[in-house]
């Protein structure tokens, strides 16, 4: 650990004892102090998604920190600690929508390529959204293919945005299961 | 919802849990599993002549052997309740049971006649053995699994893994006081499989339940 760093874990760890103790400022500060480090780590891990979907995923990171605070060991640094908790939820994050969200567009790209390549990747996507109730298709081709937000989808759907986010979410879990062969 | 909200929300939650005790949570899993083991034996009754059996190094080795195993494993499992834990080399002392039963179960096998080997394995002792360090461990380790719930596990697989096998290791020191079966190749395939279970029931319990 360079002077720098251990200078900072020791701010880090006054304000996370205290935030422990019940010190809401220090808490807010100790959140505020992170939250860079965390969306450099989220950045640099996940290029191939978008902003919004990283400012999504460090506020699962922020959210699993919040729930697991009182796990810091006040004897220990903190930094370790913290960051085994980013990477693990990173890890997560990317598990879930690497596999869900991100595939049928490669696949449609494929498919638009190369129409001969692989005739069922195309159609396969396609057809999954197909299956889906008219709603949830819209919402999956307008954030996971057009790329628009949640919140826009939201103003356009006139749903609030944490509602859209779980349509998207169960509409995917829906597709994984089409696409194994299940009904949904 | 954007970030800097979401921070005011969170720093305006309210306190924290306690904080995290592996030493507390280790006294409630022994105490746990000490009641499950302690009612079994209340009923079941220890074998006779348990002091003067427990003086030979053998049948000793019974009890001695999963408490050894539980001895390693249960503080592991306590440690991995926080996250970015390792084990390292702490996992080195595995060694010593794991040799140490390897040993025994070799030269008792080289030392007996082969009729004579595998002549106590029976249905019955294999489902009351097994089958009785199985249900001796089964709550505690279902308990212990819940305690860990308030630590952040990043391996939650492993963390429990070694909890399952610190509690069944227990568990088997328990029962060794009732069981009678003083052949090493018995008590060694039969205690290990049964060990083996409850730690693998409690490796896939706490993928699920440990995950956060």
């Amino acid at each position: 650990m360079t002077a720098k760093t251990t200078d900072r874990d020791r701010d880090w760890a006054a304000a996370l004892a205290a935030a422990n103790a019940g010190d809401a400022r220090a808490y807010a500060r100790f959140l505020h102090a992170v939250m860079p480090v965390l969306r450099g780590v989220i950045r640099a891990r996940g290029r191939s998604f978008g902003p919004d979907q990283q400012e999504d995923i460090l506020q699962e990171v922020l959210l699993a920190i919040h729930a697991k605070r009182h796990t810091w060991d006040p004897a220990a640094p903190v930094a370790p600690w913290l960051y085994a908790i980013a990477r693990y939820k990173v890890v997560d994050a990317f598990r879930r929508r690497g596999a869900a969200v991100h595939l049928p567009i490669e696949d449609f790209a494929e498919g638009l390529a190369a129409p001969e390549a692989d005739p069922t990747a195309a159609r396969d996507s396609a057809a999954l959204i197909g299956q889906l109730d008219p709603r949830s298709a819209e919402i999956v081709r307008a954030v996971s293919l057009a790329g628009e937000s949640t919140a826009e989808v939201g103003a356009r759907m006139e749903m609030s945005e944490g509602a859209v986010r779980v349509a998207l979410h169960r509409a995917i879990q829906r597709m994984a299961r089409f696409a194994k062969g299940e009904r949904g | 919802m954007r970030t800097e909200d979401l921070i005011a929300e969170l720093a305006a939650s309210g306190p924290a849990a306690p904080a995290l005790t592996p030493r507390g949570t280790g006294l409630r899993m022994l105490a746990a599993v000490a009641l499950a083991a302690g009612l079994f034996l209340m009923l079941a009754g220890t074998r006779a002549d348990l002091a003067a059996r427990l003086a030979e190094p053998l049948i000793l080795t019974k009890t001695l052997l999963p408490a050894m195993l539980a001895a390693i494993a249960l503080p592991l499992g306590l440690r991995m309740m926080r996250p970015g834990a390792r084990i390292g080399r702490a996992a080195l002392w595995f060694a010593l049971p794991a040799s140490l039963a390897v040993l025994l179960w070799a030269a008792t096998f080289a030392r007996t006649a082969p009729a004579v080997r595998f002549a106590d394995v029976t249905a019955f002792a294999l489902s009351e053995c097994v089958g009785l360090i199985i249900a001796i461990a089964a709550l505690p380790m279902v308990f212990a699994l819940r305690l860990m719930r308030a630590g952040a596990a990043t391996r939650p697989r492993l963390a429990g893994a070694l909890t399952g096998l610190g509690i069944a290791g227990l568990a088997a020191t328990g029962y060794s006081l009732f069981c009678t079966q003083d052949n090493p190749l018995f008590y060694l395939t039969w205690y290990g499989a049964a060990i083996a279970a409850v730690s693998a029931a409690a490796a896939a319990l706490g993928a699920r339940w440990l995950a956060f």
